[in-house]
């Protein structure tokens, strides 16, 4: 008698559901991508759209997702990127025809001076290209290591160090031509 | 000099901002696994192109139904399902009605987007060992309906219908076009009852 036909019946009982599999994976890492989402974001609300997003997409493909903690996050860290990076082009074209149609200029509101530093700074953030903003708050704010970066994004250690450096340098460049000098 | 690092990390939003993950987490799940539930293998392209004009579900609502339902006797007398778009301020014109599961008052357009005539199918989904939801996809054409209505809607509430009673009105996050999930903490029966009532026309 074949052990065959057993082990496929074992297999078929045993074999995770998409739902199950996706409530697994929202439930494992919602938090670190929302974290990052919300660092990725002007608004909170802008951060949830992502994060549902980002999981939809993991929900209408569950079988594209690789299995273990580290290749799901990975996973999802770089859909949510790429995400974002839709949203900012789409944005940076908007923008542009915001610019042409009703060129104008916009009085900042009346803030304190922590709010108009955190503003400040966010907005410099904003100017980054997502791929690079991504790269600052991983390294800057989760306190990633450079491998874990790269290995997150699927890109090389000298890239995310260029990455860092050269955003780091925008920063200053903005910052300073606003504010004084930073480094 | 200042150091860029710090002033990230004195600006960093997440200081005070993890308590909008919180309140969202529980309707952002459902709507996630839901979508699982519901999804189906990809066609190929060119079947694709052959005529399946049914492709996969692309957005998704999540309703939490806790209404109870009555005894209906005949088929005719089953589930009536409509959805409407609402707001969550008054205005003029606009039909004032209470959301069942929590008591919340939105106010809602006359027009109806969707209703049983225009569900292609619906079917029971098991969300857990006791609890069920029921998942419908819409026809092309209300379908259509649903995403351009919802497009334009972003940010305010879109409402459900059940029999006349509005059972809950999340807020549409992306645009809604291909079905939607009536989600709750319903039996097998509950749900059974009501993937077979919505679909009658």
């Amino acid at each position: 008698m074949s052990g065959q036909p057993i082990v496929s019946a074992l297999a078929m009982t045993v074999e995770e559901r998409p739902s199950d599999r996706v409530a697994a994976l929202f439930d494992a890492h919602h938090q670190r991508i929302y974290r990052l989402a919300r660092r990725l974001t002007a608004r909170a609300d802008d951060a949830l759209d992502l994060v549902q997003e980002t999981f939809l997409r993991a929900a209408r493909a569950p079988k594209s997702v690789p299995v273990g903690a580290e290749r799901e996050e990975a996973w999802l860290v770089r859909v949510l990127i790429n995400l974002r990076r839709d949203q900012w082009r789409r944005a940076a074209v908007q923008r542009r025809h915001d610019a042409i149609a009703a060129p104008q200029l916009r009085a900042e509101p009346d803030h304190g001076p922590a709010v108009i530093a955190r503003t400040t700074v966010w907005r410099a953030l904003d100017r980054l290209p997502p791929r690079r903003r991504a790269v600052v708050v991983m390294h800057e704010l989760e306190g990633l290591a450079v491998s874990t970066i790269a290995s997150q994004l699927g890109i090389s250690a000298i890239t995310v160090r260029w990455h860092v450096s050269a955003g780091r340098r925008d920063l200053a460049r903005v910052l300073a031509s606003r504010h004084g000098d930073y480094e | 000099m200042k150091i860029v690092s710090d002033l990230l990390r004195q600006a960093d939003p997440l200081n005070d901002d993890l308590r909008r993950l919180d309140e969202a987490r529980d309707q952002i799940r459902r709507t996630v696994v839901t979508a699982a539930s519901v999804a189906r293998p990809r066609v190929p392209r060119r079947k694709a192109a052959l005529g399946a004009a049914g492709a996969l579900a692309a957005a998704l609502i999540v309703v939490g139904l806790l209404v109870g339902l009555g005894d209906r006797g005949t088929l005719r007398a089953a589930v009536r399902f409509e959805m409407r778009l609402a707001e969550a301020q008054p205005i003029p014109g606009l039909i004032v009605a209470r959301v069942a599961d929590s008591g919340r008052v939105i106010y809602l357009h006359p027009e109806t987007i969707v209703t049983n005539e225009d569900i292609a199918q619906s079917w029971v989904i098991q969300d857990g060992p006791d609890r069920f939801s029921v998942s419908v996809e819409f026809l092309p054409a209300g379908a259509e309906r649903m995403r351009q209505a919802t497009a334009i809607h972003l940010g305010h509430p879109v409402a459900i219908l059940i029999d006349g009673e509005v059972v809950i009105a999340p807020i549409v996050r992306s645009a809604i076009s291909d079905s939607a999930a009536i989600t709750g903490d319903y039996t097998r029966a509950e749900a059974e009852r009501i993937a077979s009532g919505v679909g009658i026309r």
